[in-house]
């Protein structure tokens, strides 16, 4: 890899100002999972890497009824799987830490490396889309809250303005809340997510996001409106799982085609909703 | 731009130059010489480089090389005490869990931070720790029935 300036500043203000300083020319890095791979294959050279994990108090996963989960930016899959607090409240969300990668990964990636690198198929996104997830973004010139919604543009494109950085996600708490994470992929261990994707079952209502199947992760408004129109039966479970395939838009790729990936989300909310009702 | 860092391997303290761009498992090879850690892939999918960091098993090859600073780190040429191997080694051995060995290395080490952390691993639960490991020769059946024997003498404890 082209030869770089290793920063590693010691707080948040220090962080945020090197980056606003040297913007479009550095890199944060956390568990740098991704980011030393494409430093490796040349997709990105850029002249400073900022290292992030010697800043104390953005690594914790903290939890209650009021303020919900809240997962540090330096909070690694192996803690997130593992949490008392995410194994309890949001099981999917620990399913989904739980298969990125191997076991070394998970040791070293981050939730919300995984959130910032917007890759459409990232594992942990749908549990956070489900939840409506906000990301907590820190700049020199203050503090802001962004659903994940809007946080997560394109691929690989998030809403961060200059010299801002991501301090950790908050994941409101839904009393009650049963969901179901899937991940289908060509083998269960070390793989891509073909398609990912995970069904909620709240006191409000079904919520539902897929992976994989968009340039972004996505909700599907559409088919979580109908099943909360009516009670749940046998044919509304169907006329559901149609409805799922028609809300998506995947591509054909080197993972799969574009009618797996459809035939799969429809299975997916089928299967769910089956094992949810 | 180079860089001082001290850190710790095979609990002897290093204090070498490094690039920002090299990583880890260059570092260990090159400029310390321990060559048990092998670069398989180089991107992390195939654990030929797993080493133990401060108690964790990583891969070396997705850890640059500043950021060893402070860290207490463990390869493979660790584990032997001169010529006596850890019962997980011959293990190994006994159950024939090698033919290449280009991945025992970080076979070890990950059965190793494994069986640390957890002494009584389940079969599901080793096949879920050792899924960053390939292996292309053994066919895994060996390798797994090597770490549950040392499960089974009740070798590591808690």
């Amino acid at each position: 890899m082209r030869d770089f300036v290793y920063l590693a500043p010691e707080t948040l203000e220090e962080a945020a100002a090197l980056k606003l300083e040297h913007d479009d020319k550095a890199i944060f890095m956390a568990g740098a999972t991704d980011v030393i791979i494409r430093l490796r294959d040349h997709l990105i050279a850029p002249d400073y890497v900022i290292d992030l994990k010697n800043i104390p108090d953005i690594g914790s996963i903290t939890f209650s009824e009021t303020a919900g989960l809240r997962i540090g930016a330096l909070a690694t899959m192996t803690q997130i799987a593992t949490n008392e607090h995410v194994l309890r409240h949001y099981p999917y969300l620990a399913e989904a830490a739980a298969y990125v990668g191997g076991r070394q990964i998970r040791n070293r990636a981050t939730c919300v490396g995984n959130i910032v690198n917007a890759s459409p198929l990232a594992d942990t996104a749908t549990p956070l889309y489900c939840h409506d997830a906000v990301l907590e973004l820190y700049s020199l010139s203050g503090c802001r809250e962004v659903p994940i919604q809007e946080f997560i543009l394109f691929v690989r494109k998030v809403a961060l303005n200059p010299g801002e950085l991501v301090t950790g996600i908050r994941v409101p708490y839904l009393p009650g809340a049963m969901g179901i994470f899937r991940k289908i992929a060509r083998r269960n261990e070390v793989d891509l997510s073909t398609v990912c994707g995970t069904v909620l079952k709240t006191d409000n209502g079904w919520r539902i996001a897929m992976g994989s199947v968009a340039p972004t992760p996505l909700r599907l408004p559409k088919t979580e409106a109908l099943l909360n129109a009516q009670p749940l039966n046998d044919a509304l479970i169907t006329e559901a799982a149609a409805l799922a395939a028609t809300e998506v838009n995947p591509i054909d790729d080197v993972r799969a085609d574009r009618q797996y990936r459809l035939d799969i989300v429809s299975y997916l909310v089928r299967d769910a909703l089956t094992k949810l009702r | 731009m180079e860089y001082c860092v001290k850190f710790c391997v095979n609990d002897e303290p290093v204090e070498l130059t490094v690039s920002g761009s090299q990583t880890l498992l260059h570092v260990l090879r090159e400029q310390l010489g321990l060559t048990g850690t092998k670069e398989g892939c180089g991107a992390g999918e195939c654990g030929a480089c797993t080493v133990i960091m401060d108690g964790q098993a990583v891969n070396a090859c997705l850890i640059l090389a500043p950021e060893a600073n402070g860290k207490v780190i463990s390869t493979v040429e660790g584990l032997a005490r001169g010529e006596e191997l850890t019962p997980l080694q011959e293990s190994f051995i006994d159950h024939s869990a090698l033919q290449c060995g280009f991945c025992t290395p970080g076979m070890l080490m990950s059965a190793e931070a494994m069986l640390r952390e957890n002494p009584t691993p389940t079969r599901e639960e080793i096949n879920r720790n050792m899924s960053g490991n390939l292996c292309r020769c053994t066919g895994y059946k060996k390798i797994v029935e090597a770490i549950e024997d040392v499960v089974a003498k009740g070798v590591y404890q808690k």
